[in-house]
């Protein structure tokens, strides 16, 4: 095997598993390792699993063997954001009061990836309880500040840190992470890699951390959009045991794409305003790729709504709900970030009006959403409106900058997360040798939509496919 | 409790974290830049001021009585 195995697609991986040109055992061993030897450099690692995945597969290895396909994702390794419990191993929710907790279930989107043949080889690091709390700095995890693989000065995003930066550096093929409020597509862009976010109720979380009851999703991070609708695949459907499940299945399938000039795109000017100068040329550049794929483009305005802090308030009154024991033992001040223990603890005091206004405002905004998509089909805009920021400064350095009037789609993250929408985030260039990228969201259950956008994207560009330098 | 000017640029810029796009993450706020920090802020009291500067801003927005809670999400 050479080094390229370390950034093929599933697809490609799957067929010479197929053809024999490896073994399981031989590719899973591969990445295994490789994740271990580098893997701390970004802290990305939370729990290796390298002993229990050859096992499996050696058992994935004889499937093949006797040619019982089990579909694209045989054989495949992969790596899980430590919030998904695997039975009996640590899973610590990036937090050091949960070192030590150990479930005796597995969730259910890594049994589903078991059962399709897929290879858990080890746990993701992520941002300390997913970031609920509100964070401040890089290093609030247990296991160090996410780094970037493009530059390790700078931060991976999170709070999926692990999930993005390990598939960036060809360390997993794909992996899994959340998204609460921006945890897939901020890390994601951040990295230069591709993530979805499904819809709400779509993909199950039982098994996963808990943080905000009526916003927390699970979603894929791959190398391309293909392999994010192959994963989602699997890891979608019904689930009894979710009581937020949809009940819906998801088919990827690439062989029923609308046609490119059938799809309206929606996007607003005034967010070129928005991005810092330094993306301005890649996001422009990007637009164009967009419209030369032939869809029509259409301008268009986000509702207006408070989203950051309707967001605010939902996920602190859920978060604190749900973390009421850790906060009332006084555990939660053993977090790595202060501001994220007193955030939490704050949050139990938010009163019952203002969690019911908010989700009485959420109501308006899903609604404001349906009147937005009779008109077009999808939205793009940036993921993010600047590169990762450096490590080691507090988040929240200033912006001095001049705002611009218009909103554009900047609160997308947010609004999209209240409303329920799927998103998909494709690099789209680089900008001072950091990634950039674009976002495209549409109405609930269009993830093929979704896709096929940025399949049509990837096809025309190749900016996921660049490796960074220090793991080419 | 008493909030210094720190602090409150600090809870103006929690108000917009989500709005930031990553859970948690803390947004950049325009006062926190001609509030440079002078010490280590009570992380408590920056809190509460900003989950009060939120709840403000949803004050702003008229929700017709009949609007009910979206308890019962779906997308």
């Amino acid at each position: 095997m050479t080094d390229e195995i370390f950034f093929a697609t599933i697809t490609d991986l799957n067929t010479r598993l197929k053809k024999r040109e490896f073994t399981t055992v031989e590719l899973v061993r591969a990445f295994a390792e490789r994740l271990e030897k580098i893997g701390p450099r970004y802290n990305a690692l939370a729990l290796a699993l390298t002993e229990v995945a050859l096992r499996r597969a050696k058992e994935i290895d004889a499937d093949f063997k006797r040619e019982r396909f089990r579909g694209p994702l045989q054989g495949i390794p992969y790596g899980a954001k430590d919030l998904l419990s695997f039975a009996g191993h640590a899973t610590t929710w990036g937090a050091k009061p949960y070192a030590s907790q150990v479930f005796d279930e597995t969730a259910t989107v890594l049994q589903k990836l078991d059962k399709n043949g897929s290879v858990l080889i080890a746990k993701l690091a992520m941002v300390e309880l997913a970031g609920g709390g509100d964070y401040r700095i890089a290093g609030a995890s247990l296991f160090g500040p996410g780094l970037n693989p493009w530059d390790p000065s700078r931060w991976s995003g999170g709070s999926s840190s692990g999930s993005a930066s390990a598939v960036a550096a060809g360390l997993v093929p794909f992996a899994l992470g959340s998204e609460t409020s921006g945890s897939i597509l901020t890390p994601a862009a951040f990295c230069g890699v591709t993530g979805l976010r499904p819809t709400y109720g779509l993909v199950s979380r039982h098994g996963a951390m808990p943080l905000a009851w009526t916003l927390d999703k699970i979603g894929p991070i791959c190398r391309s959009a293909e392999d994010c609708g192959l994963v989602l695949q699997v890891v979608a459907g019904g689930d009894s045991k979710d009581e937020g499940s949809a009940g819906k299945s998801f088919y990827y399938t690439p062989q029923f794409t609308r046609k490119m000039s059938d799809i309206k795109v929606g996007f607003a000017p005034a967010d070129m305003e928005w991005a810092d100068p330094a993306l301005r040329p890649a996001f422009q550049t990007a637009l164009r790729v967009v419209r030369d794929s032939g869809v029509q483009m259409v301008e268009v305005n986000l509702p207006d709504f408070p989203y950051g802090e309707m967001a605010d308030v939902i996920i602190g009154a859920e978060g604190a709900s749900v973390f009421e024991r850790l906060i009332g033992s006084g555990k939660v001040d053993e977090l790595a970030d202060p501001s994220q223990a007193a955030g939490l603890k704050a949050s139990l005091d938010i009163p019952a009006r203002d969690y019911l206004r908010a989700m009485r405002i959420r109501s308006l905004v899903i609604q404001k959403f349906r009147d937005l998509f009779a008109d077009i089909d999808v939205l793009v805009a940036p993921a993010r409106y600047s590169v990762a920021p450096k490590a080691d400064e507090p988040l929240d350095t200033p912006d001095t900058g001049p705002q611009p009037a218009a909103l554009g789609m900047r609160r997308l993250i947010p609004a999209g997360n209240l409303a329920g929408l799927p998103a998909l985030c494709v690099p789209c260039g680089f900008a001072g040798g950091l990634p950039v990228a674009l976002q495209f969201a549409g109405p609930a259950f269009t993830e093929n939509t979704l896709l096929a956008l940025g399949r049509e994207f990837q096809n025309r560009t190749d900016w996921h496919k660049r490796r960074p330098p220090l793991v080419s | 409790m008493k909030i210094t000017r720190r602090q409150l640029a600090l809870a103006v810029a929690g108000g917009t974290a989500a709005a930031a796009g990553t859970v948690g993450m803390i947004a950049a706020a325009p006062a926190l830049a001609q509030n440079p920090p002078a010490a280590t802020p009570d992380w408590d009291s920056v809190a509460r001021a900003a989950h009060l500067q939120s709840a403000q801003a949803l004050l702003k927005v008229d929700v017709p009585m009949d609007v009910e809670p979206a308890f019962q999400f779906r997308a």
